[in-house]
Order: C-alpha cells, then sequence, then structure tokens
C-alpha cells in the first residue's frame, strides 16, 4: 500500500510542478553556498586565518552556511503545508475510499522530499560545475577540493531530505489523521 | 465575536447615531452591541493570535524560517562587532591618546595573531612645528617562549613592561615579576586584556627592528584645534588625512592621520574599527549570512502569501462591509508578531551556537550589540512582508473574492 501511496503522491506532484519551483530555488541556494564553501575550504580558510582565530571563524563560515540550508528547506515545508490545506477533500476522499493513513502520509510526503531533493541536487550540481568553470577560467584564485564539494554534496543532500521530512512529516499525519467526513466537509 | 465588534465600530463610528439606538422606540433602552475589553490595538492583537493558533503549523514554519535567517545574521555580526572592538583597542594602544599618528609608507598592518598592528616600514623623517612633540614607536611580532605576542616600543618607564592579561597569561607571568626582553630585565605590571607587550623603545628594538612610526601632539594651547594634520603637514612636508580607509602612496614619504574631528558623524576610531567588521561582513561569513536573510525573507512572504490565498473569501467579507483598509492591519500585527517570535527565537539560538561553536570570537556584549543592529531592521521587513500579500488582495474587488473557492 506504501508503494501505491507513493506512485498516488508521485502523479499528484507532476501536476504541482510550479507550486514546487519556488522550494526548489531556495533549497538550491542554500545547497549551493554549503557545497562552495566545503569545495573551497581552502580559501576560505586563508580567508578566515586574515581575519584572524582562523579555526574559529572557519567553523562560523560551516555553521552559517548549514542554518542557510535550513532556512531554504523551511520553505519547502511551508510549501507542503499549503498543499496539505488545498488538498484537504481529496485526502477526505481517499480516507472515505479505505485507503489507510500510512500510504496516504507517504502520498503526502513525496512532493516535500522531491522538492527537497531536486534543490539540493540543482544546487550542488550548479555549486560543482560553477566552481570548475570558474576555476578553468582563471576566475577563481583557488581550484575547488573535489573531497571537499564531494562532502558538501552529500550533507546538503542528506540536511536537505532530513530536514524536509521532519518539518513536512508532522502536517501529513495531522491530515491524514483527520476523519473522512470532516476533510470532506471542510476542505476545499 | 472580534469581527463583529469591529464591524460595529464601523458602523457606528464616534459623533454619528447608533443605528441600533436610532430605531429604539420610547422606554426602550438602546440596544448595545457588546465590546469586549480593550481598545482596537488588543482587538487586533487577539484576531491576530486566533489566526495563528489556527494556523500554528504555518506560524511556526515562518518563525523557523525568518529565526534561522536571524540567526544567522546575528552571528555573523557578533563576530563583526568582536573584531570592531579589537581595531578599536589596537587604535588606543598605538595613540596613547596622541591626536596624530604619521605612520611609514608601506603603511601598517593588523596582526591577527598578535592581535596589535605592526608597521610595515621604519618611521619617516619628521620636521615638527615649534612646541611640538613626538614619540617614536617601534611595533613588530616577538616570537616570545609563549608564543606570538605584539611588541610595541613606546613611552613605557624604563625598567617596566606593561603586559595585557592574555600575554600576562602566555608568558606566565604576574604583576610585579620580571621578565626579560631584548636583553633588558623589566618589571612586569598588567594593563587591559590583549596579546600585547609594551616596553621602553630601546627593549623592543633588538628584538623587532626599527619598523614603527610617530605619534605626535600639539602644544596644550593647541590641543583643541581642528587643523592639527595640516599643520603638521605644513611643517613636515608630508601629506596627511583624516580617513583611516587611506592608505599611504607606495614609494611615497608616508602620511600623517589626524585623528581629531568627526566624518560623517563618525570619529577616526569609530571609522577604524568600521574597517575591521567590514572584513567580516565582507568576507564569506558576511555573504552567506546575506543571502540566508534574503531566503528568510522569501519565505516569510510566501508564508503570508499562501496565508492570504486561503484566506480570501474571508478578506472578501470584510472588504464588502466596508473593512478592506483594516485588512492591512490584520496583516501587519499579524507580521508583526511573527517577526517578533523569529527575532527572539533567533537571537536565543544565535547566542547559543556562539557559545557552543565559536566562544573565543563572542562576547555577551558583542552579542547584545549585533543583536540591537539586527532588531533595527528588521520592523521594516515585517512591515513589507505584510504589505506584499495584502496589496495583491486590494487589488480585486470583494465580489472577486468571494466568488472564488478558497
Amino acid at each position: 500500500m506504501i508503494t501505491r501511496g507513493l506512485s498516488y503522491g508521485l502523479l499528484s506532484a507532476r501536476r504541482r510542478v510550479r507550486d514546487l519551483i519556488l522550494p526548489v530555488i531556495t533549497t538550491a541556494t542554500g545547497a549551493f553556498l554549503l557545497v562552495q564553501v566545503l569545495s573551497l575550504a581552502g580559501s576560505v580558510r586563508r580567508q578566515a586565518a586574515s581575519l584572524g582565530n582562523g579555526a574559529e571563524v572557519y567553523r562560523a563560515v560551516l555553521l552559517i552556511s548549514v542554518v542557510v540550508l535550513l532556512v531554504g528547506v523551511v520553505e519547502v515545508a511551508v510549501c507542503a503545508t499549503r498543499t496539505i490545506s488545498q488538498r484537504t477533500r481529496e485526502i477526505g476522499v481517499l480516507g472515505a475510499a479505505g485507503v489507510r493513513r500510512a500510504p496516504v502520509v507517504a502520498a503526502l510526503l513525496v512532493e516535500p522530499v522531491l522538492a527537497a531533493l531536486a534543490g539540493a541536487v540543482a544546487g550542488s550540481v550548479i555549486a560543482v560545475v560553477g566552481g570548475a568553470a570558474a576555476s578553468a577560467a582563471g576566475l577563481s584564485s583557488s581550484a575547488p577540493d573535489a573531497a571537499g564539494a564531494a562532502a558538501g554534496v552529500i550533507l546538503a543532500i542528506a540536511v536537505s531530505l532530513i530536514a524536509s521530512l521532519l518539518t513536512s512529516a508532522l502536517p501529513a499525519w495531522r491530515a491524514a489523521s483527520v476523519p473522512p467526513i470532516r476533510s470532506l466537509s471542510s476542505g476545499g | 465575536m472580534d469581527r463583529a465588534t469591529i464591524s460595529a465600530d464601523h458602523a457606528a463610528p464616534p459623533g454619528r447615531a447608533d443605528p441600533l439606538g436610532d430605531q429604539a422606540g420610547p422606554g426602550r433602552q438602546p440596544a448595545t452591541v457588546p465590546r469586549p475589553p480593550g481598545g482596537t490595538g488588543g482587538r487586533l492583537l487577539r484576531f491576530a493570535l486566533a489566526n495563528i493558533t489556527r494556523r500554528r503549523e504555518r506560524f511556526v514554519l515562518s518563525t523557523a524560517g525568518i529565526g534561522l535567517a536571524v540567526m544567522a545574521v546575528i552571528v555573523v555580526r557578533t563576530i563583526s562587532v568582536g573584531f570592531a572592538s579589537s581595531g578599536s583597542a589596537s587604535l588606543a594602544d598605538v595613540l596613547h591618546g596622541n591626536p596624530l599618528w604619521v605612520v611609514p609608507a608601506d603603511g601598517v598592518r593588523y596582526d591577527p595573531g598578535a592581535g596589535t598592528l605592526i608597521a610595515k616600514g621604519v618611521p619617516p623623517p619628521l620636521r615638527l612645528p615649534a612646541g611640538w612633540h613626538a614619540q617614536r614607536a617601534v611595533s613588530g611580532v616577538w616570537d616570545s617562549p609563549g608564543g606570538e605576542l605584539g611588541l610595541l616600543g613606546t613611552t613605557v618607564p624604563g625598567g617596566h613592561a606593561v603586559l595585557g592579561s592574555a600575554a600576562a597569561l602566555a608568558l606566565r607571568t604576574q604583576p610585579g615579576r620580571t621578565v626579560t626582553i631584548g636583553g633588558h630585565r623589566l618589571t612586569v605590571s598588567v594593563s587591559g586584556t590583549g596579546k600585547l607587550v609594551s616596553v621602553p623603545v630601546a627593549a623592543a628594538e633588538p628584538v623587532i627592528g626599527t619598523h614603527g612610526w610617530w605619534t605626535v601632539a600639539p602644544p596644550a594651547a593647541d590641543r583643541g584645534r581642528t587643523d592639527l594634520g595640516q599643520l603638521l603637514a605644513r611643517a613636515s612636508g608630508l601629506p596627511w588625512a583624516s580617513d583611516p580607509a587611506r592608505h599611504p602612496a607606495a614609494g611615497g614619504p608616508g602620511l600623517i592621520y589626524d585623528t581629531t574631528g568627526t566624518s560623517a558623524g563618525l570619529t577616526f576610531a569609530q571609522r577604524f574599527s568600521a574597517l575591521f567588521s567590514g572584513r567580516v561582513t565582507s568576507s564569506a561569513l558576511g555573504l552567506v549570512s546575506t543571502v540566508g536573510l534574503i531566503l528568510g525573507f522569501v519565505i516569510a512572504v510566501s508564508s503570508f502569501l499562501a496565508s492570504v490565498q486561503e484566506r480570501r473569501r474571508e478578506f472578501g467579507i470584510m472588504s464588502s462591509i466596508g473593512l478592506a483598509d483594516e485588512v492591512l492591519y490584520f496583516f501587519l500585527v499579524e507580521s508583526g508578531i511573527v517577526f517578533l517570535v523569529a527575532y527572539l527565537a533567533g537571537a536565543l539560538a544565535a547566542g547559543a551556537a556562539l557559545a557552543l561553536v565559536v566562544p573565543g570570537l563572542a562576547s555577551l556584549g558583542s552579542w547584545l550589540q549585533a543583536s540591537g543592529i539586527v532588531a533595527a531592521y528588521l520592523p521594516a521587513m515585517a512591515i513589507i512582508g505584510a504589505l506584499v500579500p495584502v496589496h495583491r488582495l486590494l487589488q480585486q474587488r470583494p465580489v472577486a473574492l468571494l466568488a472564488e473557492t478558497s
């Protein structure tokens, strides 16, 4: 049943691609910055050292980058609550037809997970390709570090996915737990 | 209840007859609509709180988004304020209360490891007006037994060394003990908190060489003058500047900094500190946090737009009974609450993050100062965050809002 819920969620997500553009952009922005900071760690460390207390300043840069990624992912959750609110009647119909809570929750989580994943991947790709292109064109003072970039990509995708799941799970669970009669009578 | 009361207020504004009262016949008490306690502000606040409670998840998410952005900015601002304090302290160490500072052609730099200003060349030859006094100082980094420390050769009484508390800690010494620098046995006293060691010039020169600067003071009678830089420039033939951002010309004779007077309301020391904080805000830290703040604002507007979309019919009803302008107030109050809660949460989170992750870069004072700076521009963001969605709403006629399903 979960698989069917995911398939249903995927079909629904295709109809709402336009609504996912903003969360994808905000997540991509956060992911881009995080991957940039980690792939250009040498350059950022040098800049941090020139300010003094290099190690601490670099830690602060990393902290701020992760926080900005989380800010981007919050938009995914805002979008998810909006979508769930718009689909209240649809959720009621599913409940009335006997669909259990778990597949409904899975269907509702497809959109935020897809948006977070697409944003993190897009931001990472732009950061890696852009960094390499800037280095090849001589626009960047230091070449991107492959290991740092890989760590950045993994961290960006992991943080985006976990944060989007954590922030969207509760609204999805609550919406799927409402009795169908209430969803059908109050939803839009 | 709130909406009914607000509607009643508009139906019967002050100075106009109550429509219910007009219909009351002789011997009948005029009917009145019960008013909830509190003024208009209180009612708006309760209305906003009721809406927030109805959409708790969205409120939490908007607050989280803005709060995280606020946290990022406060962390960076706190670090920036800390660096500005370092700049201010290092300048005070240099000037010793003298109004003029004559630096070599190669200029000076701030050494973050030693926490002090270091000259990059020897002081230029200097001719003084009659009655003026100049003190040569040498500065450099001392590779001491306790690590790198700033060493300043200046007007310290012979036989004494004045250490910042961090320098005393590094050298594991205390006031009253002795320390040997450049072959001179000096009695230690502690003043300030930095890593600077101030000793007589004769003790410093064997260790760090002759790179340094002049500090110049006019006679007591001329102390209040605002053209001290020009006077010294005329006598010495050196160029002068009152802007710390200006550097000496490469290969030139050096430069006189006049630290008296203000420019755009800022003293020389404040502008010098701003150079330090500007290095932080223009670094990767500043850029990343600025992007975070923009994202936070986008989330706020997106969340308010979603709220407007869901409440179109509600606002259609309000507009149709003459409460179109009040819709803006509702949103302003809601936006204000969201931004206020986000700011408080963000400031506290920033304080915790600073204490846990970068304790050496922050102090309570710099955190408070940074929180104050960020608080200054949040009201504007709250107002714009409310105006954008409401403006879109008010573009439409009430009937159009009522016609569509929410």
